[in-house]
């Protein structure tokens, strides 16, 4: 079949279906050689016989096309149509999973891929829909056959062992563990390096590394202001009412320094600074004098600066 | 009260209670029956880490509460706190009771409250990167449990979860307790660090101790590739508050901060895990235990039952 044949030794580009014209086409630079050649004579004529022998052959190859789309025309049937159909679906199948691929490779392992895939719940954590359940012992999931020693479970049926375990093999146990394991929990935490205070047992010190999370370097309240803060049922905390009470004191002594006429109207109505973080919305200052006996969390530190501010204002 | 037919072999428990327990099983219960004064101090640990300590505490924790008993979990892992997340409480908790020490909070303010259980409340000892003061040794814990004791209503269950190891961090946990539930899976160094942790728990008094198998695989079991229930209560001579079977489940309910016992509908693991709250609420244990899966009779059928 010469069309066939013409077709595969032409370039890919002309086997396309002729398009409108765009405003460029590939021909000025052939009609730019003819019109050189009419200055050079001979050698001007070679090249207008070979661009002939050109338009020739181009003429010849659109001549050759109709014929192929003729053929393509008069051999397309319903399986050509059915194999273009399940090319172009093959195409987007594949096109599909390279776009999907892509985006899972962009946010695999991130938190949005997780709750899209359901296995983690964005802005709903803890916050669980209560199921009433049954006697988990007697259910539709569970059944029990006491006379056959079976149990019925998820829809699988489970051999029933009873329990071996007497009492006196339990006490046989406890006897064995207690010689054993001779323990006296440690009721007394030192950090490593420390000395042994005096009046303490060795046997009920436990000794903790420096990095452990029970070994903080020192602690601002004592053993028996952190118990009362633990028993403390209402009312401000310890040290929320104390920062409160010394930047009251802080603030009286700046009226001291200052001298302002309205001292004494300011002392009454003065309300509660907030300069630090803590949270002083719920201080009432009915309760103060009723919520805590101890209050004398850090009265040096409290004293130091008062002083300090007051030399402050002085310098100033 | 147990998970197979508490009349398999009866134990020497308080026959009363029991007998009330054994008539009421038939008729298909909706709460268990509390035993004991109220709080009950309950430790769970293990020795061993990985075992599921901290799923079990938030699983039991959750159960109790839709049960509507009143149960405060403690989470006393200092360093390395996680059942926060297991509850799906993570970004609620800005207070531990290292501020109640302090006096930033009172303990109420601490208590972080779950959601959708009204009745559960979460405590934790101290944020992640910050220290305890070492002063006050294992006392903490003895005061927040006394507290909550005092408290005008006080809960039904204090669950602590203990950190795994028995160093300073075990020893303040297990101070305040009164039981024990010792969490292990069937192998031998969870075994071996199972019986030293019980060594020490009964050392320091505390008698009740119960042990809950966890990650159980019937298919290894059946296979003899990995210990039944019964060989680990053999072996540690405490009686079985449950077996809770392997299950996917967990791990997805970590994620999504729901403990498993809440899955609807439920998962093996949840339903072995509700089973165990009610025998700790009853102070029960396991009289049976479910050792294999039984091949099912085939049903003999006629010549059209093959067109059926």
């Amino acid at each position: 079949m010469a069309p066939a044949s013409i077709a595969i030794s032409l370039p890919f580009r002309l086997l396309l279906p002729p398009r409108p014209f765009r405003g460029r086409a590939t021909w000025p630079r052939a009609i730019r050689a003819t019109a050189s050649g009419d200055t050079s004579g001979v050698a001007g004529g070679e090249r207008k016989v070979a661009l002939e022998r050109r338009v020739g052959d181009l003429k010849a190859l659109v001549a050759s096309v109709p014929p192929a789309v003729a053929s393509i025309q008069r051999n397309i049937g319903p399986n050509f149509v059915a194999g273009f159909c399940l090319g172009i679906a093959v195409l987007a199948a594949v096109a599909r999973q390279v776009i999907i691929r892509s985006r899972e490779r962009d946010n695999r392992g991130s938190v949005a891929d997780l709750v899209r895939r359901g296995q983690l719940k964005s802005g709903q954590r803890g916050t669980a829909k209560l199921r009433t359940y049954d006697d988990p012992f007697n259910n539709p999931l569970v059944k029990i056959d006491e006379d056959a020693s079976t149990a019925q479970m998820f829809g699988k049926e489970y051999r029933l062992a009873p329990v071996r375990l007497t009492k006196e093999q339990q006490e046989l146990h406890q006897k064995r563990r207690s010689r054993a394991y001779q323990w006296k929990r440690p009721t007394v935490f030192l950090r490593e390096g420390d000395s042994l205070p005096p009046h303490v047992d060795p046997d009920t010190v436990r000794w903790i590394p420096a990095n452990h999370p029970f070994a903080a370097a020192s602690s601002e309240v004592d053993e028996e202001t952190a118990k009362q803060n633990v028993y403390q049922k209402d009312g401000v905390p310890s040290r929320v009412k104390a920062e409160h009470e010394a930047l009251q004191a802080r603030l009286e002594a700046s009226n001291d320094v200052t001298k302002l006429p309205s001292n004494s109207s300011m002392q009454h109505n003065e309300r509660p600074l907030r300069l630090s973080g803590k949270p002083f919305g719920n201080l009432q200052s009915s309760e103060f004098g009723s919520e805590l006996e101890n209050q004398d969390i850090e009265p040096g530190k409290h004293s130091c600066d008062e002083s300090l501010q007051s030399n402050r204002l002085e310098g100033q | 009260m147990a998970f197979a037919p508490p009349r398999l072999l009866p134990l020497p428990a308080p026959a009363p209670a029991r007998c009330a327990v054994s008539a009421r099983h038939h008729g298909g219960r909706t709460a268990p029956e509390l035993s004991g004064p109220t709080p009950r101090v309950v430790v769970v640990t293990s020795g061993k880490g990985g075992v599921g300590k901290t799923t079990t505490t938030a699983n039991l924790a959750a159960s109790l509460a839709r049960l509507s008993l009143p149960a405060v979990a403690v989470d006393a892992d200092a360093g390395l706190r996680n059942l926060d997340l297991l509850l799906g409480l993570e970004n609620r908790v800005h207070l531990t009771a290292a501020d109640v020490l302090a006096g930033d909070c009172r303990l109420d303010q601490a208590l972080v409250r779950h959601r959708a259980l009204q009745d559960l409340h979460l405590l934790c000892l101290s944020k992640p990167r910050s220290k305890l003061p070492l002063a006050f040794g294992s006392k903490t814990l003895t005061w927040v449990a006394d507290a909550l004791r005092r408290a005008p209503n006080p809960p039904a269950f204090i669950l602590i979860d203990c950190p795994a190891g028995v160093d300073a961090g075990f020893v303040t946990a297990i101070a305040p307790a009164e039981e024990a539930v010792l969490v292990t899976t069937p192998d031998i160094t969870a075994l071996r660090d199972a019986d030293r942790v019980a060594g020490l728990l009964e050392c320091d008094g505390i008698k009740d101790i119960k042990i809950i198998v966890n990650r159980v695989r019937p298919d290894l079991v059946k296979g003899e590739d990995m210990m039944s229930a019964l060989d680990v209560q053999e072996m540690l001579g405490l009686p079985l508050l449950g077996v809770v079977p392997e299950d996917t489940e967990v791990i997805r309910s970590t994620n999504r901060g729901v403990p498993l016992v809440l899955n609807d509908p439920p998962t093996p693991a949840g339903l072995a895990l509700e089973q165990a709250t009610w025998r700790l609420v009853e102070r029960d244990a396991m009289t049976a235990v479910m050792v294999e899966e039984q091949e099912r009779p085939k049903k003999k059928g006629g010549f059209f039952s093959f067109f059926k």
